[in-house]
Formats: structure tokens, sequence, C-alpha cells
């Protein structure tokens, strides 16, 4: 399998400062009132920064006062610390240290990958593509180990397992875990260790936003609309939401968002400056060693039709559901347990207070079993990237003809 | 839809995948005039770099207290702190309140008596059914 060329994208990326042409950010936050390079603020932030590189810009018309003649820009004037701060941030080498991040990821990465969008504008300091690239990096991680040892998971129950390992709710939880504060307000002279965003302000509605409002990319609100599954898979995320912030970013975030956004980044960061296999292993670490219990997630509406269905389709006999043993039928607390069998097979078991629900759950039993099947031996496609030597020889996974529709 | 799904998060396991230590800041606080500083005072000077140098995942601040008591506080992941007067003591035993204060988890001290021990985990085993145990077990005696 071919991979992707991480040392070009992180040439492109983490430019600390714009040369003479400034970097292309691969994501900018839509919803800006002015383009960024239109404040002249901003091209005074660059030059500020810049005193770290050596390289000079190529317009003469830009082109900056030499440093030492440079008015003295105070740090509260600008929007997020600048980079010279990071090396001296205790929080943040403690941070660094506390997730055992590779030494080869500078503490100026980490640094930059704190700054949200809504503190800092300027897509050159803050993490916003740093954070599309972890945000990928997460879904694609987390979608093959879901989708290799759980062929048969049904659409929905693999978007909600997605949500549940690296969901908005589940990473701010993280960044909870991980012992990261956020800064009350964003500033050049707040600790660089600190999680930099704007917060919303009290009172603002962000009921649509959290809920997902169904705004898509023709600008249709469609927050009314029953979503098909196939409209979720075609435009819809990881998560099968089709979601875009009502919220403006410059109007402030909340810190969920920003969490979010920060876990990503740093992700994306330690997948350009320490590859990938790096960054499979702090993934393992952080996010697939947390436990789910997949069978939790299911909700089935008509579990005794979708195994007929199943059982229809596959070449099974029609299954049958039999009591096995029960107590107290006429006390106030009865217990049936029922099995559902399918010829002589038992597909599967429930016990209830009646005997629907025993056969109803029986039902339920039998389709999670059908569902949550797992191979033995599972090579993810990841594991099979690099060349020569380096990758796993790529053995299919198993791919199941999909979910019983009844 | 015959088949919706539930969202939920998935739960921590420390030290299952990364381990987080819960200590993430210790302060020493320490008094340059009062005679309960003495041993603070030389940890500080001697022990501290190291103690530092060995716990990088600590952010360790040091801030006078005139006129008080010598006192180290922890700052835990889960918003609690402890804090820990170390008057009078020497730099080993200073050093030893240090440790005790990183190597804790943040939460009150009580009692781990009669609780049950739960696990996430499902038992390999299964639990006991009264519906499938054998004929001569299932004869309750009331």
């Amino acid at each position: 399998m071919k991979r992707a060329r991480i040392e070009r994208w992180g040439s492109q990326l983490l430019q600390s400062r714009p040369q003479g042409t400034r970097p292309q950010c691969l994501y900018q936050q839509p919803q800006h009132p002015q383009p960024h390079n239109h404040r002249p603020q901003w091209h005074w932030q660059a030059v500020r920064a810049q005193s770290t590189t050596s390289t000079p810009l190529s317009s003469p018309s830009r082109r900056p006062p030499p440093a030492s003649h440079a008015p003295r820009i105070p740090r509260e004037s600008l929007p997020s610390p600048p980079l010279s701060a990071a090396r001296s941030s205790a929080k943040l080498s403690a941070l660094h240290a506390r997730l055992s991040l590779p030494s080869r990821l500078p503490l100026e990465t980490l640094a930059r990958a704190l700054i949200d969008p809504s503190a800092d504008p300027n897509p050159d300091l803050n993490n916003a593509s740093l954070a599309l690239l972890g945000q990928d990096l997460l879904g694609y991680y987390t979608a093959e180990h879901l989708l290799a040892h759980y062929p048969r998971l049904p659409q929905t129950v693999l978007y909600a397992a997605q949500y549940a390992y690296v969901g908005g709710k589940t990473l701010a939880a993280v960044t909870r875990e991980w012992g990261v504060e956020a800064a009350a307000e964003p500033g050049g002279e707040v600790d660089p260790g600190l999680l930099q965003f704007k917060r919303v302000k009290p009172g603002t509605d962000i009921s649509g936003a959290a809920a997902g409002e169904t705004i898509g990319p023709d600008g249709v609100n469609r927050s009314q609309w029953r979503l098909g599954m196939g409209m979720r898979n075609v435009s819809g995320d990881e998560f099968g939401d089709i979601n875009a912030s009502g919220l403006d970013a410059a109007a402030g975030v909340t810190l969920e968002d920003a969490s979010k956004t920060f876990v990503r980044a740093l992700v994306g960061a330690v997948y350009l400056h320490c590859g990938q296999l790096s960054t499979k292993r702090f993934y393992a670490s952080h996010f697939l060693s947390r436990q789910l219990d997949l069978s939790t997630l299911f909700a089935f509406r008509t579990p005794t039709r979708d195994l007929s269905r199943l059982c229809a389709r596959e070449g099974f006999e029609a299954p049958v559901a039999r009591l096995l043993s029960e107590t107290g039928r006429l006390s106030r607390h009865p217990v049936f347990v029922v099995g559902v069998y399918s010829g002589p097979d038992k597909l599967g078991e429930g016990a209830g207070a009646s005997l629907d629900e025993a056969r109803t759950r029986a039902a339920a039993a039998a389709l999670k079993s059908w569902y949550l099947y797992s191979p033995e031996e599972v090579t993810v496609p990841s594991e099979a990237e690099g060349k020569g030597d380096q990758g796993k020889r790529w053995v299919p996974c198993m791919v199941d003809c999909g979910e019983v529709i009844a | 839809m015959p088949l919706t799904a539930l969202r939920t998060v998935s739960k921590p396991q420390n030290g299952v995948g990364a381990f987080i230590l819960q200590c993430k800041r210790l302060d020493f606080h320490y008094c340059d005039w009062a005679g309960s500083s003495r041993g603070m005072n030389s940890f500080l000077k001697g022990t501290l770099p190291a103690f530092a140098k060995a716990n990088p995942q600590i952010e360790i601040t040091v801030s006078p207290r005139p006129t008080k008591h010598p006192v180290i506080r922890g700052h835990y992941i889960n918003g609690r702190e402890k804090a820990i007067c170390v008057r009078k003591m020497d730099p080993n035993q200073i050093l030893q309140k240090a440790e005790l204060l990183r190597d804790a988890s943040g939460e009150k001290l009580r009692r781990e008596v009669r609780r049950p021990v739960k696990s996430l985990n499902e038992s390999v085993r299964g639990i006991w059914s009264p519906f499938h145990a054998p004929i001569e077990e299932k004869r309750w005696k009331i």
C-alpha cells in the first residue's frame, strides 16, 4: 500500500514562520468575516514570531524592519502566546512528559496544538490544520479497527462505536484525564501550557450546534428532516452527523469543542513529527485502550422480525422460541427463560418477566451474537502500509454482505 | 429503522494503555526567616532539583510564604488538592512526603472494607443463574 509522504506534509505545515509565499493552510474556518491576511495586526504577529528563523520574506514591500529596530510588541496585545514562550513553560513540558510524547515532538508544536482557532484566527499559529489531519487519522484508525474486528457491525452501530471511541464527548473527557487546564481568556501573556480558546458567551444558544445542527454543504437547514442512512453515509462525517456548527468561531467555542480540536491537533502533530508508527502507538495507548462494550450500543425495535429475516436470508430454519424454564408464573414477579432455536441449534437465550419479553430478549441476544462476530486473525490496512519489510503482509479482511433489513 | 444505536462514551482505563500520573502539580512553600523551614530550605537547595528531574510529568512551583510553616501542596487531575505541612522536618522526611503526594491519586482516603470488587470486564465463568443450575441445587430451602 502506498504511504503518505509525511515529510513533505511536515515541511509544508510545520514551518514556524511564513516565508516568501505563505504556506497554504489545509483548512480554514469558513465563517471568518474577513480573510486573515487582510488584517494588519496579523502581519505584525508574523514578524514577531519570525525572530526564531532566519528565512527572510521575499517581497521587499512587506519586509519587516530588522528585529533589533522593530518596536517591541507587548505580549498582552498578541492573541496567543508566542512560540518563544513554549520553551520556558513548566506546564507545557510537564504535559509533554505526562503524555509520554516522543522527544521528536517539539514543545512549540505542542503549544500550537493548544491554540484554538477562536483564540488566534491566524492559520499559521492556530491548530486548525493539525486538527483536520488528526481528525482524519483518528477516524481512519478507529474505522479500520472496528470494521476489521467486527465485520458484521450494522452501520448505525458502527457510527455510534466511532463516536464512543473518538467522538467529541470522548475527546473532551480525554483532555480532562490528561490534566490539560483551560485558560480563562486567551492572550499572549498566558502560559502556553493552557488550552487557549475564546469561550462562548453565557446565554448563547448552543443547542443547535451541540445536537448537530443539520446544515448541509448546500446551506439548506435539514434539522427538521429525518436523515436516512444513505444521506448520512454520503454527506456525513465519521459519526454519521451532517453538521456545520451554527456558531461563529470568532464568537467563541465551548470547552468541549476546544478540547476536541486540541486532541485532534495533537494526534496530527504526532503524525507529522514522529511518523505513522508512533501515531498508531499513541492512538492504541490512549484511545483504543478505553473500555467500550459494543453490545450495549444496540437498540432493537423488532428483534424477532429481524431474526426471522436473518434466518431466511442465511438459509437457516425459521427461528422458534421455546420456554426453557420458568418460576412464579402466578406470582407478581414471574421469570421466564426462553431460548430461540433454529432447528436443533440454539441461537440465543433471554430471561424476562413475561413470555413475550423473554422471547424478545432471546431474539435480541441471537442478533447480537450474529452482529458481533469477530474473526480471530485480523490484519488492519494500516499495518500493511509501508515499503518492504516495514509493513505486514496484507491478508484481506472479511467483508460481510450487510445488515439485516426488516 | 429497525435498529438504532445508542451513543455513549468509552470508559478510561488508566494504565491499561497509557499511564497518566494523577499528580499534576506540586507547590513548595517555604519561609526564609522561620526555623520550622530550615529543613525545607535545605531540601529546596539540595534535593528538589533531582526530584524534579526524576519526575518531569509534574509541574513544580516554589514560592515563599513568609512567617508561616512550610507546606507542600499537590494538585491532582481530578481537581482535588492535598496539602502537607512539613514544619521542622529534615530533607529526607520532606522527600518522603513529596513522594507520597506524587504517588497519591487525589481521591479522598477511605476504608476499602466490604466493598465488592468491581470490574468492567465480563466474567469468564458467567453469572450463576437459578434457572440453569443442576436439579439438586435448585431446591431452595426457605
